[in-house]
């Protein structure tokens, strides 16, 4: 559906100067946010499977005690690949995908603010999961977990290069996130459509927003102290040797002064998610906008004040654990007020249960349950009973599942309309979400009472006189539900992806601009600019979206606006594709992978990372590519 | 070019195959559990080229004291680190030396086969290996009983 406002010719032009290159080129050179954001999600998909197979390995080992089908070792690094898959190539990448997705089609632009920079994030992100699972292939494959505490995992006690991988996994995948996050608070920040002022702002690009900046914070911390692990493995640094004069316990701070946040920069974006589906469902405005959008901006002021409660057992003086003990009580209140808000929005809307609300339900009723569990981890004298139990692995399966897959969910079956112009199948839908659902809180509601009664985590059997037999068989019975779930959800969305009904641009009756473009969205997205004149421009403007003319459609151009009243300021050069990113992310490979090996990696692999940045931003006059100067460039 | 495709698969699989023993980490001991044959024994790569085995083999170097007069800073002949070793560098020399070398201490009655394995593999990679690298590995296991100050039950 094309806007009848913008002349046939217009249009024309707009697409070609929008147009990709055909064929292989343009899959190496696109610089556009819904092609990189699709590739984005299924590499994470595939992961997503990958890893739920390896639990379903472990769920298959701990079902009956005394099994030895997997030796220790195996089960060590079965756990740590899940998880650090889980965590770093799943939960981060899948949100940053999604706004990448998302945040340009909702501010009703063309483009994010620097589209070669979210190419060269997404060949980054690739560069983590081949770094990961490539020397897996091959039998190394690290084994101390998601979180690799020095002295263990110092030279000393992992030889080899285990510990290498994992950590240079980390570099790789948090580079990649903090181009897509600084791509993404400057795109909020500066490319609003006119009249989206900051009140009028949806309440996923506040998420969005807020999450990105945590990562700005957080994530250089996660970086800095896996470069210092290494410098202690390579060359020899005394970073983290007690003995040495160096600090144990100084990984542990950096790793959970990102950690912590890393549990928030996952969940803000699925409570934009929930935002967003519960507006559309309850068929209503959001009840209590501007409180859900502050306490969205406590819980990302309060994340980074709680990271010491991972740290109860370390033996920390007892007024820090108290402190973060009440801060951690503390985060509880503003996501309190979120959770009311969304209630109190079904309450009084008039709720229409397909697939999406389900999934949002769902949501809300197993994040309760991982919040009070995580109240009673976060106290600090609770915790030191309950601290490396398995009531641990079943709070945070609650938080992270419950939290963000299940709203994930949702969104994919909210979207996928918008992203393919096909409606996924009703039924089964509902059939994955029951499973899902119904697998998830029976594999791992009984690891709060195997925790309780002493099961620890991260052991790879148990003898028969534990008495743990029966609630594991229950969780691995649970485990397996969930996990055939998961494949019918994505069997239904490959089987709609061709023979789903066809969508229409709004097949929900959403409020946001993204439903004004046509779906699937061509690669301009929008024929002309919206304006906007209300958090709920689609529902305001009934009859036809107000449109601002101007930009030019020979050329890539986007619109730049003003921080806070999102006044029209300029027009900006949006630039075209290019190799360089995959040149640069290629380069910037060679030396994250070379510096396992040797630090000279870092002296010479500098020099193609430094070629690959001039040819990236070697200056281009836009009017010879496309103006009358063309042809002298032919 | 098929033969240049399947030559590059081989190297793929030979680099596998050496990432694989390098990198393997196995608990308990699957080789028969006897001193070296000869100079050439065979079993000798399993411990030699595997990083956990010779890491193992560093830790019992400590345990059993062996720092006290090999530390990173000894002289003259108890210097590991040199190539100039008495009583020859040879697997089956090292072995037998650190095993009925060292008078009293009678090692080869009090330590197990496999654990001599380990320290013979240690000991001969020490040469290669660098003296901060050496000193940062010993500094991480500063903790860990060595020697005199082993508290636990003691062979007689």
């Amino acid at each position: 559906m094309s806007d009848p406002r913008t002349p046939a010719v217009e249009l024309g032009k707009l697409h070609v100067s929008w147009a990709d290159a055909p064929g292989i080129r343009g899959f190496f050179t696109t610089v556009d946010h819904k092609r990189i954001a699709a590739r984005y999600i299924v590499t994470v998909v595939l992961l997503l499977f990958l890893a739920g197979m390896l639990a379903l390995d472990m769920r298959l080992q701990l079902a009956r005690p005394d099994m030895e089908r997997m030796t220790p070792q195996l089960y060590n690094e079965s756990f740590s690949l899940h998880g650090s898959t889980m965590l770093f190539l799943v939960s981060v990448p899948v949100m940053e995908a999604m706004g990448i997705w998302l945040v340009p089609l909702m501010l009703g632009q063309r483009a994010l603010a620097f589209p070669r920079l979210a190419a060269f994030s997404y060949w980054l992100y690739l560069g983590g999961v081949l770094m990961l699972w490539v020397p897996h292939a091959f039998g190394i494959t690290p084994d101390l977990g998601w979180f690799e505490y020095p002295p263990l995992s110092g030279p000393a006690y992992s030889p080899g290069h285990r510990a290498d991988i994992w950590a240079q996994m980390i570099t790789f995948t948090e580079v990649a996130a903090l181009a897509a996050s600084v791509n993404i608070a400057a795109t909020v920040l500066k490319m609003r459509p006119p009249g989206m002022t900051l009140p009028r702002i949806p309440l996923f690009v506040w998420a969005m927003f807020l999450a990105s900046l945590m990562t700005i914070f957080a994530l250089p911390a996660v970086m800095m102290v896996t470069s210092m692990l290494i410098a202690d493995r390579l060359v020899s640094t005394q970073f983290f040797a007690a003995a040495a004069g160096g600090d144990p316990v100084l990984f542990q701070h950096l790793f959970w002064w990102f950690g912590h946040p890393e549990v928030y920069i996952i969940f803000l974006p699925a409570a934009g998610f929930v935002s967003m589906i519960v507006e559309t469902f309850s068929r209503r405005t959001l009840f209590g906008h501007a409180a859900v959008v502050l306490s969205m901006l406590a819980i990302a002021a309060l994340a980074f004040g709680l990271w010491v409660h991972h740290m109860f057992a370390v033996g920390l003086p007892r007024l820090g654990n108290d402190f973060y003990t009440a801060a951690s009580m503390a985060v509880a209140l503003p996501a309190g007020v979120q959770i009311f808000c969304w209630i109190a929005t079904l309450a009084t809307g008039r709720p229409r249960f397909d697939t999406p609300l389900l999934w949002v339900l769902a949501f809300i009723v197993t994040f309760v349950i991982g919040g009070l569990s995580g109240i009673m981890t976060a106290s600090a004298p609770l915790d030191q009973q309950l601290t490396d139990t398995y009531f641990v692995v079943a709070h945070f399966h609650y938080v992270l599942v419950g939290g963000a897959m299940f709203p994930l969910f949702g969104a994919f079956s909210y979207w996928y309309p918008k992203a393919t112009g096909r409606m996924l199948s009703e039924r089964w839908g509902k059939i994955s979400f029951w499973m899902v659902f119904g697998g998830f809180n029976l594999g791992f509601f009984p690891m709060h009472i195997l925790g309780l009664q002493g099961m620890p985590r991260r052991i790879y059997t148990y003898g028969e006189g534990m008495g743990w037999g029966p609630l594991n068989l229950v969780a691995s019975i649970g485990s397996a539900i969930a996990v055939a779930g998961g494949v019918l959800f994505v069997a239904n969305a490959a089987w709609s992806y061709f023979r789903g009904r066809a969508a229409g641009p709004n097949p929900w009756g959403g409020s946001t601009l993204e439903w004004a473009a046509p779906s699937p969205p061509p690669q301009h997205n929008f024929d002309a600019m919206p304006v906007v004149d209300s958090l709920t421009p689609l529902w305001t403007q009934k009859r036809e979206l107000a449109v601002m003319t101007g930009l030019a459609v020979d050329r890539r151009e986007v619109l730049v606006t003003s921080v806070v009243e999102a006044a029209p300021e300029y027009r900006q050069k949006s630039p075209p594709p290019s190799t360089a990113p995959l040149l640069a992310a290629v380069a910037v490979t060679i030396l994250f992978v070379g510096s396992i090996f040797t630090p000279w990696a870092l002296v010479w692999g500098a020099v193609p990372v430094a070629i690959g940045l001039t040819l990236w931003f070697w200056p281009q006059r836009e009017r010879s590519t496309t103006g009358p100067l063309r042809v002298r460039n032919r | 070019m098929p033969g240049n495709r399947s030559s590059s698969f081989l190297v793929l699989c030979a680099f596998a195959l050496a990432g694989c023993s390098a990198e393997s980490r196995t608990a308990g001991a699957d080789l028969p559990q006897t001193p070296p044959t000869g100079a050439q024994d065979p079993r000798a790569a399993r411990y030699e080229r595997n990083a956990y085995q010779v890491a193992q083999g560093g830790r019992y170097f400590t345990w059993y004291g062996c720092g006290g007069c090999h530390g990173s800073d000894a002289a003259g002949a108890l210097n590991l680190n040199g190539k100039l070793w008495a009583h020859g560098s040879d697997l089956d020399r090292v072995y037998r030396f650190i095993a009925e070398g060292h008078g009293d201490a009678r090692y080869g009655e009090r330590i197990p086969v496999e654990q001599l394995w380990q320290i013979t593999a240690y000991v001969r990679t020490l040469p290669r290996l660098k003296p901060e690298k050496r000193r940062r590995q010993d500094v991480d296991q500063v903790g860990e009983a060595q020697g005199d100050n082993w508290t636990g039950p003691v062979l007689p």
